[in-house]
């Protein structure tokens, strides 16, 4: 599975604010919409999904407004973003580009910025998108695309320069996408003020306090979290995504029994999620077991996973079950097994678009070779990253690329070329195991300072995965210990090795 | 609710240059000397006029790193010493509006503030999206 969102919440602003500024056009986007009705329904969707986070409704309404106006190529732009579902991103981007002679110069720009991000054309997607943003740098929508767009990027820095510039103080959805821009930059007090604004400006909205929960967990401030879950919940009984971020929370927490019974209860009262949210929680549930190191357990719990996608014909996440089984298995043999079923299932390719199971490959090869090095054997490890290599040249897809970086980042690491190995690793910034090798490097290597923010990252680390949970827990445990060097011992310990 | 994850971030810079020069690529060679100000001109003949970020910005953490191994404290004497010819913005943007509209500018800015008005100068052969690139990391 993908480490990172692959969709972009998108959203509409039709209104005018005031502002004097310099640029060549006028301060909203223009859109070519035919009627008034779409016109609402755009607007509609813009507070559904931006404000409210209530997605599965602003696609059913971006949903309509395509079906009411079908030459309205930003309006299939803006559905291919918000869609959660693969098949209509991809189907809903190629409708927008083939009502692209439709729309106008300005709206044309944004389609051409996700067009070229679609084929992978990062600088004229970049470009593109900066055009745009210059023209209008405040309209809200606009704003609030770039920022989605730079968040999946992890470009956080770029992000909170474009709401910054936008001068836009009053829109929630802009809020509240600012204040997750700041937390992945550490800045709490900003994310903070921001959503105590969120939160007046939407008091009997679940969504305010659900993010606010989550940013305080991001910082690892556990307990107010899940009381902030529980006031979203308090708003809302019906709003699932809180009541699962309380078993989060526990598992974070390092209460596996108490998450598993939390995931136990939401599953129980939410019977009927959507199947993207159902597997999720589903993993991270199968998950507690591994931070449990109740490695049978684990084990049981993921193959209940893979049996139910299976099923369900969802290849993709049958294989990445098997993939995450084969990590945290002690015995070398047994994990490449399993990870030949899950090459296998991928095979069956059902339910899985060619990009995602080409992600999916270069994953389980990453993990091939990890467990080929921890198992002694370089052939074995050459070949699946050789394999690696093959498909990144041939992808230029950032998932792809990490999994080869990260793959190859170990392999030099393991042979103690660990100047070669940094700039691989830095690739792979997403994933704790790359984390975890780029801080002995840097260390290794006479990097303190980025040793140290690397460590430091990678302690507030608070992703419910089994990467994490392979990870994160012990380096915590270290970095508590005030005579254990995390840094020295594990560049010690390889150079023993 | 809004999914993302909690990361170090990779950065991606981009040397770039007004739109007239016909520079496409710099060896990594080519780039320390003409960032330490040993080359003066192109050649073209134009004179080279180099816009940076402040020493202490984090995307100048890592220029520093990859190609000069100094200190913010050094860049800043070394920057001192080599007025005119380099020049401190205070932001991308402020680095590619001069970049922009100077003939002979070079500047690094963040992959993720290009506009088309610069020309995106590769080095050894790679663009910053490529992999092995050298102004990459964190």
């Amino acid at each position: 599975m993908k480490s990172f969102t692959t969709f972009i919440a998108a959203s509409l602003a039709l209104s005018v604010s005031a502002w004097t500024q310099t640029v060549s056009h006028g301060e909203a986007l223009p859109l070519s919409a035919k009627s008034t009705e779409v016109r609402q329904l755009l607007n509609q969707a813009w507070i559904l999904d931006s404000d409210q986070v209530e997605q599965a409704q602003a696609i059913e309404v971006m949903r309509k407004v395509v079906r009411l106006d079908p030459t309205f190529a930003m309006g299939h732009e803006i559905l291919a973003q918000i869609s959660l579902d693969p098949a209509e991103q991809v189907s809903e981007q190629k409708q927008a580009l083939a009502n692209r002679g439709y729309a106008n110069a300005s709206e044309q720009i944004v389609i051409d910025w996700f067009q070229n991000a679609a084929d992978h054309k990062l600088i004229p997607a970049i470009t593109n998108m900066n055009d745009a943003l210059h023209q209008y740098p405040r309209d809200r929508w606009l704003v609030f695309l770039a920022n989605s767009w730079l968040m999946a990027q992890t470009q956080y820095e770029r992000a909170a320069t474009v709401y910054e510039h936008s001068g836009i103080t009053d829109s929630p959805g802009l809020i509240n996408n600012a204040a997750y821009t700041y937390a992945n930059m550490r800045q709490f007090s900003k994310a903070y003020a921001l959503m105590d604004k969120y939160v007046a400006l939407m008091p009997q909205d679940p969504n305010p306090q659900d993010s606010y929960a989550e940013i305080l967990r991001m910082a690892g401030h556990y307990t107010i979290a899940i009381d902030h879950y529980k006031v979203a919940l308090t708003i809302n009984p019906q709003f699932y995504s809180s009541q699962f971020g309380i078993a989060d929370t526990y598992l974070l927490m390092g209460d596996e029994t108490r998450a598993r019974q939390e995931y136990d209860a939401a599953f129980k009262k939410f019977p009927s999620l959507p199947e993207l949210d159902c597997i999720r929680w589903k993993t991270r549930q199968a998950t507690t077991y591994v931070y449990e190191k109740d490695f049978p357990g684990a084990d049981k719990a993921f193959q209940s996973l893979a049996d139910y996608a299976h099923a369900k014909h969802l290849s993709q996440v049958e294989a990445d079950a098997y993939r995450q089984m084969a990590m945290y298995q002690s015995d070398n043999h047994q994990a490449m097994a399993l990870l030949t079923k899950a090459e296998s299932a991928l095979r069956d390719g059902a339910n899985v678009s060619v990009i995602n199971a080409h992600q999916e490959t270069a994953q389980i090869l990453r993990t091939r070779v990890q467990v080929a090095i921890r198992a002694g054997n370089s052939l074995a490890a050459d070949t699946a990253a050789a394999k690696l290599a093959e498909l990144s040249l041939n992808s230029d897809d950032k998932v792809i690329d990490s999994a080869f970086n990260g793959a190859v980042g170990a392999h030099l690491f393991y042979e103690h070329k660990y100047k070669q190995a940094i700039p691989h690793l830095e690739e792979d910034d997403n994933s704790p195991l790359s984390l975890k090798l780029l801080a002995a490097a840097y260390q290794t290597t006479g990097y303190f300072a980025g040793a140290k923010r690397t460590q430091e990252t990678l302690a507030n680390f608070n992703d419910p995965s089994v990467e994490q949970a392979l990870v994160v827990p012990a380096l915590r445990k270290c970095l508590a210990n005030p005579t254990c060097n995390v840094g020295m011992k594990d560049a010690a310990l390889q150079i023993k090795h | 609710m809004i999914v993302v994850p909690c990361l170090l971030h990779g950065k991606q810079l981009a040397v770039v240059t007004d739109t007239a020069n016909p520079t496409t690529n710099l060896s990594a060679a080519e780039l320390i000397k003409l960032f330490n100000a040993h080359i003066h001109t192109w050649a073209d003949g134009r004179p080279v006029l180099i816009v940076v970020r402040d020493p202490a910005s984090a995307d100048m953490d890592l220029v520093l790193r990859k190609l000069f191994n100094m200190t913010p404290g050094q860049a800043r004497v070394f920057i001192e010493a080599h007025k005119p010819s380099i020049i401190v913005a205070g932001s991308d943007d402020a680095v590619l509006r001069f970049v922009a509209t100077n003939r002979g500018a070079v500047g690094i800015v963040d992959l993720y503030s290009l506009t088309k008005n610069v020309n995106v100068v590769k080095i050894d052969g790679k663009l910053p999206v490529e992999q092995g690139y050298l102004l990459r990391g964190n």
